[in-house]
């Protein structure tokens, strides 16, 4: 019915799959050249809006974009009440609880002793619904980056945190306690605009569907 | 410190509604529950604090407004009615099973909000409940109520999406228990990916979930027929009572405003058959949703069918002012203002002369109309007043503002 389909963009890591993905569905990317500095693009029948990852499904909820792309890890952490319609298959990362090669024992015995553990965490929501869903009892300390640091001064016994290669795990002589999820880049959509603006969000679904199976 | 401002803030999520904008919500009221009443509901004005049982709660705990009484127990500010309609079906009608109960209401409900989510925590909901009726046949009395209930606010072209419960339930009906309950849980979250890999996982297969995933999808137009294949005998039986909504829509006058929807999933768990919502150009929340859920009763002991609506007010709203949908307030004579003569005396027995023949009459200066119209008159005597600089006697000024 309105006549923009306004989408919401992850700047940043996402970005250049994005586009690659929106081009094969067969939308303007041009605009969204790299030097711009502007955060509304508009391209033909759409309009980009560029936002910080953690706030696209901000966005999408409240109806101020359409249609987002973002990554499940943000979705996990964000609680936002969003519709989820395709997996875009691009992106892939890992949340995981890591702790210090080290004191991997050490600290289960000290879990048997205190009763509770201190997990250091940028995604304190995915971090306290996984250890809930365990039944562990922990302590979540929020940290605004840089978690692997934790466990080596002492801060905290584990972590949770996003892993892509597991690279700055290894560097950082951590180890892998257990997986929690696997996340890639999602097509979400605002409950209300799916109902009223159908043909053309399934339609983009349907072709992004196609581009990510094809790959 | 008494006159600071910050002294007098509301608790986040709560605000004033300021007289312009009453003035608009009950002219909303008067609309609705006129529409209601057209249709044979009764109003019903449940208490605003209910004990906060968990057993039969519709709502996430987390929900909730809850609060401890001095007694020591858990209250809870209501945070819809149809959890209170069960409750009074159950204590009030439990015997009544022989014939329909059609209430309506128009009141505020209460939603407990994360902060900073810019979520009011209170606002007013208007709807009906049709308790002890199954079939399509009340199945369409709802939707075509809600049809002109919108109509009636001006907003004829609003469209209702109707979907049914059963569809969805009809393709996961085979799953193990677990299976059903997660890829169920995933899709009235939101997350279609989630639940169709959990439909997978539990063993469904490729073509009954290709089935699924295009229903959800693709909005239908015209008919059934191809939602049909390959779907399970479940979700064919939810299709085929859909379809029979078709002639009676129509009939009850409603066909032009509805179609189908099979990919709008409630995000309550306690719906079971047809549901609906409303959506408006340009607003990020449904105005409108619906349903029939035949359980929920029953867990409060009442085991009764029932169906119905609530209207999110605060949104309805937006939708008429984004629509410059007209007839909302009706027409009104102008607000007097009258400039008091000298002799109190004169004043009130004037003003008392022009509200009897119908004026309404504000004495002096006034700081808020609430948008309505208002027009200057000036007494010169206990029989005379000034109004466009001409002095005329009070029925000759009755007779120009209500010709």
């Amino acid at each position: 019915m309105s006549d923009v389909l306004r989408l919401a963009l992850s700047q940043g890591a996402l970005m250049a799959d994005t586009r690659v993905a929106l081009q094969a569905a067969g939308l303007a990317v041009a605009p969204l050249g790299a030097d711009s500095r502007r955060l509304l693009v508009p391209a033909g029948d759409v309009e980009y809006v560029l936002a910080r990852p953690s706030d696209v499904p901000t966005y999408v909820a409240h109806g101020a974009a359409d249609v987002g792309i973002v990554g499940k890890d943000v979705l996990l952490e964000s609680d936002a009440d969003v519709l989820e319609l395709v997996d875009l298959r691009f992106g892939t990362c890992r949340f995981v609880v890591a702790a210090p090669e080290a004191s991997l024992d050490r600290s289960l015995d000290e879990y048997r002793h205190l009763g509770s553990l201190e997990v250091a965490t940028k995604y304190p929501r995915v971090a306290a619904a996984h250890f809930q869903r365990r039944g562990i009892q922990v302590e979540i300390i929020k940290l605004a980056g840089s978690v692997e640091l934790a466990p080596q001064v002492g801060l905290s016994d584990w972590i949770v945190d996003l892993v892509s290669t597991g690279r700055t795990l290894r560097e950082n002589r951590l180890a892998v306690v257990e997986e929690i999820a696997v996340c890639t880049a999602r097509l979400i959509a605002n409950r209300a605009a799916y109902a009223r603006d159908r043909e053309r969000i399934a339609d983009l679904a349907a072709k992004l569907e196609a581009w990510a199976a094809s790959r | 410190m008494r006159g600071d401002a910050r002294d007098l803030a509301l608790p986040r999520g709560f605000r004033d509604i300021l007289p312009t904008e009453a003035r608009e919500l009950h002219a909303i009221e008067r609309t609705l529950m006129a529409a209601f009443a057209s249709y044979g509901y009764v109003p019903l004005e449940p208490p605003t604090v209910e004990f906060a049982s968990t057993d039969a709660a519709t709502l996430d705990e987390r929900r909730t407004l809850r609060f401890l009484d001095r007694d020591g127990r858990l209250l809870a500010l209501r945070p819809d009615l149809t959890t209170t309609v069960a409750r009074v079906v159950a204590q009030r009608y439990r015997d009544a099973t022989d014939a329909a109960l059609r209430l309506a209401y128009f009141t505020p409900v209460f939603r407990e909000e994360l902060s900073m989510r810019g979520s009011e925590r209170e606002y007013d909901q208007a709807g009906v409940e049709l308790i002890g009726a199954s079939g399509p046949r009340a199945d369409a009395e709802v939707i075509a109520l809600l049809a002109a209930s919108l109509a009636r606010c001006g907003l004829a072209a609003a469209e209702i999406d109707v979907g049914h419960a059963g569809y969805l339930a009809g393709f996961l009906a085979e799953l193990p228990d677990e299976a059903r309950a997660s890829a169920a849980d995933a899709a009235r979250g939101g997350d279609l990916v989630g639940a169709l890999a959990a439909a997978r996982a539990g063993g469904l297969s490729a073509k009954t979930v290709a089935a699924l995933e295009r229903g959800l999808r693709h909005r239908v137009a015209g008919t059934l027929a191809e939602p049909r294949r390959d779907a399970p005998r479940a979700a064919v039986a939810a299709l085929e009572e859909l379809e029979r909504l078709v002639p009676l829509l129509e009939a009850a006058g409603a066909g032009g405003t509805v179609r189908f929807d099979l990919g709008f999933v409630p995000a309550l768990s306690y719906y079971t058959g047809v549901v609906f919502q409303v959506t408006a150009p340009g607003l990020g929340f449904p105005i409108a949703a619906g349903g029939r859920y035949d359980g929920l009763l029953a867990r409060f002991g009442a085991d009764r069918p029932a169906t119905g609506f609530g209207i999110a007010v605060p949104h309805l709203h937006q939708a008429i002012v984004a629509a410059e949908a007209r007839g909302l307030v009706e027409e009104e004579t102008p607000l007097v203002v009258l400039v008091p003569a000298a002799s109190d005396t004169t004043t009130l027995r004037v003003a008392a002369a022009l509200r009897s023949a119908g004026l309404d009459i504000a004495i002096g200066e006034i700081a808020d109309s609430a948008g309505r119209a208002t027009v200057r008159a000036r007494i010169v005597d206990d029989t005379h007043v000034e109004y466009e600089g001409v002095a005329r006697a009070l029925e000759a000024f009755v007779a120009v503002l209500r010709p």
